[in-house]
């Protein structure tokens, strides 16, 4: 592969590492060269993923990142152990089907803690001058196709979605001038141990409706490694602010 | 919780608003016009609140009356 889409020296933090499209990151991008910092709740999955992992300077670090006051020492002992960031992807996020009338204050501030602060606020601290990369950065949030598309029994969910890419957009342009770049990925319904419980709570007929709304069927979680790999890598040098549509033609209709 | 509580509930949960619809133990869910896969996670959420059970859709599938998804509850929660 033409070494512009590597990964070679990049440092990568990544949320939700432990499983689906986190962790399908992190094997992909270590494959391309990058040294990976792995960040979930669960040690022995983040493991698995570990095992997974192409040689490099990689790390775990078992945290739940929605313990928000723990996120500096996270990036601090990263920083200390691998290197300065030069990529941060925050594909850590919850899903809930749930009508409105049933959602409840602490089901919404439960879905945004993981979904979107704690992204952002890893953002804010990865962005200090003592931890960034000196060439810059570049962020990668995994928002959702139902982030732009509403669908009925997940306002929780696809307004958690809506919050990253608009909060992309702003944060792009904040950080332009630290030379960080700030994208949003956008997927369909990927096939990954999330998805595998919403569908235990659907019908069989629901699930075959899903699965026809895809014109291409459903993802695979490395559909969605590659374009952050995309993203990370210098050859996007020019994007930024932008929302990266992977969807298998779901939103095409 | 008394039955009439309950029955309550599963009509908030299903968004029942007409008070003169009569719901028994007999009554069986499905035939409700309310009834459809976004009213059952609503019943699934308001069990899970007031009696801190997770019942799976696949056991709920299984519910037809009232009384039935008592049973799936558990009798002893209920007067």
């Amino acid at each position: 592969m033409n070494s512009a889409f590597g990964l070679s020296n990049k440092n990568i933090i990544i949320t939700g590492a432990s499983s689906g499209i986190g962790r399908e990151c992190a094997i992909t991008f270590s494959q391309l060269g990058a040294n990976v910092i792995l960040i979930g709740r669960n040690k022995e999955r983040l493991n698995k993923t570990f095992n997974k992992l192409k040689k490099g300077n990689h790390l775990i670090i078992s945290q739940d990142i929605a313990k928000y006051a723990k996120l500096e020492e996270i990036v601090n002992t990263a920083v200390d152990k691998i290197g300065k960031i030069s990529g941060f992807v925050h594909s850590a996020g919850t899903e809930m089907t749930l009508p409105l009338r049933s959602m409840q204050p602490s089901y919404y501030e439960d879905i945004f803690a993981i979904n979107v602060i704690a992204g952002f606020e890893l953002a804010r601290i990865v962005s200090k001058k003592k931890y960034l990369d000196k060439n810059g950065a570049s962020f990668v949030f995994i928002s959702s196709i139902m982030g732009i598309l509403g669908q009925a029994g997940k306002v929780g969910y696809c307004s958690s979605k809506g919050a990253l890419i608009s909060g992309t957009k702003a944060m792009a342009l904040e950080l332009a001038k630290k030379n960080i770049r700030v994208n949003c990925v956008l997927p369909g319904v990927v096939e990954t141990e999330m998805t595998d419980r919403m569908f235990e709570n659907l019908s069989e007929d629901s699930k075959k409706a899903i699965v026809e709304m895809h014109p291409l069927g459903l993802g695979k979680p490395n559909d969605i490694a590659y374009a952050c790999a995309y993203l990370l890598s210098d050859v996007a040098r020019w994007v930024t602010g932008t929302n990266l549509v992977i969807d298998g033609g779901y939103s095409a209709q | 919780m008394k039955k009439k509580e309950f029955i309550d509930e599963l009509k908030d949960a299903l968004e029942i608003e007409d008070e003169d619809l009569e719901i028994t133990l007999e009554t069986n869910l499905k035939d409700l016009e309310e009834y459809d896969s976004l009213s059952v996670l609503s019943i699934i959420a308001m069990i899970d609140k007031n009696f801190g059970k997770q019942i799976s859709s696949a056991d709920f599938a299984k519910v037809t009356t009232v009384s039935s998804l008592m049973d799936l509850i558990g009798k002893e929660y209920f007067e």
